[in-house]
């Protein structure tokens, strides 16, 4: 499996100026956008597609793995100062994050956030390098049976996890899947939903639907309360990095968050906010002073920020070896691949392995380098927090349409733009969560295919569809996941009655 | 402003209305030629996944219709005051007429217009945001037009 070859072509690829130079733009972009309050690393990689239209594809994937990377730990400086979270992923960080800055203590703050995300960060490349060649060699074994096994375990967990209504999250996960029907039938070339316009005859445009999705209804939330202003004290804002002595205590919350957010991360759907709430969460429950947290002590920051930082690696195994989006965010990513022509899935470590080594080394590089830009950036990107929400909107929505007109000159596109992202506004402001419907409308094709071919194979029978070792397995671990938490708790009630 | 009670049944409501006529249109799904016959008729699918839609916007109709609630959003609303719908919903109709002005116009009136009709949207007064969100709008043109080569008509 191992190419030295191609190590040698990526070592000297990710050497170039050009590419160094946009690891560090990537860094510095995705933490930007990061700390504006809602625009998160889903909009932050879609804001960015336009640029690497004419990139070669290692530079590109580069700049968009720094930007996720660091729009991510660029949510948790809005979190700790001012109390908004930049992302979902730092909501769990406000509570103990914004204590600690209330109490003059924000540098401590920061330097626990930033740590915590580093080794978030390194720890999830580390069983990204590990974990997704293995998966990739199984994965070329897959057939329908099991990518349809798969399909069907990523689109119930994130119904599971997205929103509080179990039907209002099914609902918008089948909706996403409904959307991807519309087009030429890949399998027998029938006209369906095409409405008589040739435009429809490929389907509706991931990009376009994924950015309309997230950047526009965020504007058009964002619109709606433009009016509020943003005023924190910079004195508290230096980042104190914790000592060693500091770190050895949160080892234990360090390294347990650490395995969630990885975990959580390659569960195909799941995204960085639920990795964050899961690790607060466990921390809590296995602290011995649990009424501490939420008070502004240092595990309530460190477990968040290592395990929302761990989900970026987690998330991208099941991207890149089987083509399933671990995360809202890397849908787009997925979607950014496919514009360079890449197909994300067990071929693509045989196809390209220039760019898997590139992929894993530049996330080192991006963690290594996100502590010193932190370090050095951090007070004069916490000035944005002031940005007034009124000149975001506005700018935001321009770039998105002029974003998605240049990927193909199309007005169409444009459209595609405006109404996923009026659908998404009306469903979000109705208390539905968009998770479940972006990852369903990338998850759609994916879905029916492999039911199709699997009850072509089978001769109708649904039973054939469990006699696939791989398959039945992963049915088995979704039974399992859907089952764990109330078998967990009827346990905890049924001991503490004892 | 507007309970999640009520938006939530309507939008439940015509979920369930499209959806029927989705359903019907898949009705009318043929292949045609050699392929007709290969495989599972195209309308399986789509209405497979419809026929679920429907199912989750039924119950969603019940929870909201008998428990008055989903998810725990019992006494909520949509909008938190008037000021934020006004706000939100001018700021959709200005995207929508921005984009049908670029289609009609072509992109600098578009982009010329974009700015200043959100900030009114929004009930912006100061002059000085007007002129930083036209100053960006130019950057956002200039960088697309000269640095990427982006034909902006």
């Amino acid at each position: 499996m191992f190419d030295l070859n191609a190590l040698m072509i990526s070592l000297g690829l990710l050497a170039d100026p050009l590419t160094i130079t946009l690891l560090v733009v990537g860094i510095v972009l995705g933490m930007i956008i990061g700390i504006l309050p809602g625009l998160g690393p889903p909009i932050a990689i879609a804001l960015a597609l336009p640029f690497t239209f004419y990139m070669e594809t290692i530079p590109s994937m580069i700049l968009l793995l720094g930007i996720y990377s660091a729009a991510i730990y660029g949510g948790s400086i809005s979190a700790i100062a001012v109390g908004i979270p930049g992302t979902g992923a730092a909501i769990a960080t406000v509570q103990d994050g914004h204590k600690m800055f209330k109490a003059g203590r924000g540098g401590e703050a920061l330097g626990f956030s930033l740590t915590g995300s580093i080794i978030g960060g390194l720890f999830s490349v580390v069983c990204l390098v590990v974990i997704s060649p293995l998966l990739a060699s199984l994965a070329v074994k897959f057939g329908p049976r099991e990518y349809l096994a798969i399909s069907v375990f990523g689109l119930i967990v994130v119904v599971r996890v997205a929103g509080k209504s179990l039907p209002k999250g099914l609902l918008m996960g089948t909706l996403g899947i409904f959307l991807t029907t519309w087009g030429l039938d890949e399998l027998n070339g029938t006209e369906r939903f095409t409405f008589g316009t040739y435009h429809l005859y490929e389907g509706l445009p991931l990009v376009p639907f994924l950015v309309g999705l997230f950047a526009v209804s965020e504007v058009l939330i964002g619109s709606e309360r433009a009016l509020q202003k943003t005023r924190f004290n910079m004195d508290s804002l230096k980042v104190k990095l914790p000592g060693l002595k500091t770190l050895a205590g949160l080892k234990d919350v360090i390294f347990r968050s650490s395995i969630i957010g990885t975990i959580i991360g390659i569960i195909p759907g799941e995204g960085a906010a639920v990795g964050a709430f899961f690790a607060y969460s466990e921390a809590k429950r296995r602290s011995k002073t649990p009424e501490a947290y939420g008070t502004g002590i240092p595990e309530g920051i460190i477990a968040p920020e290592t395990a929302n930082n761990a989900t970026v690696g987690g998330a991208l195994v099941p991207t890149l070896t089987l083509g399933v989006p671990g995360s809202p965010a890397a849908a787009v990513l997925l979607g950014a691949l496919l514009i360079q022509g890449l197909t994300p899935g067990p071929k693509l470590f045989s196809d390209r392995p220039d760019l898997m080594y590139a992929i894993f080394i530049g996330l080192f590089v991006i963690n290594i380098l996100m502590m010193f830009i932190g370090l050095l950036a951090i007070r004069f990107a916490a000035r944005l927090i002031m940005v007034p929400t009124s000149v975001i909107v506005p700018t935001v929505l321009l770039l998105s349409f002029v974003g998605i007109y240049s990927v193909s000159y199309s007005f169409f596109n444009v459209g595609v733009l405006m109404g996923a992202g009026i659908l998404g506004y009306v469903v979000r402001k109705l208390g539905y969560s968009i998770a479940p419907l972006s990852i369903g409308f990338v998850l759609g094709p994916i879905l029916e295919n492999s039911l199709r071919q699997s009850l072509t194979i089978a001769d109708g029978s649904f039973v054939e569809f469990f006699n696939s070792p791989i398959g039945l397995t992963i049915y088995a671990t979704l039974v399992l996941t859907i089952l764990w938490g109330p078998i967990i708790s009827r346990i905890r009630k049924n001991s503490t009655k004892a | 402003m507007l309970s999640q009670r009520i938006a939530n049944t309507v939008f439940a409501l015509l979920v369930i209305l499209i959806s029927f006529y989705f359903a019907w249109i898949a009705e009318g799904f043929e292949a045609s030629g050699l392929l007709a016959s290969s495989g599972l008729p195209s309308k399986f699918f789509p209405q497979l996944i419809l026929g679920t839609i429907i199912a989750c916007a039924i119950i969603t109709c019940y929870l909201y219709g008998i428990k008055g609630e989903a998810g725990g959003d019992a006494g909520e609303t949509v909008f938190d005051n008037a000021g934020d719908a006004r706000r939100g919903i001018l700021m959709l109709i200005v995207s929508v007429v921005c984009y049908l002005s670029w289609r009609s116009f072509g992109f600098i009136p578009m982009a010329i217009l974009l700015g200043p009709l959100s900030l009114l949207a929004m009930g912006i007064k100061q002059p000085y945001i007007y002129a930083t969100v036209w100053g960006l709008t130019g950057c956002v043109y200039l960088i697309f037009t000269y640095l990427l080569g982006i034909q902006l008509v």
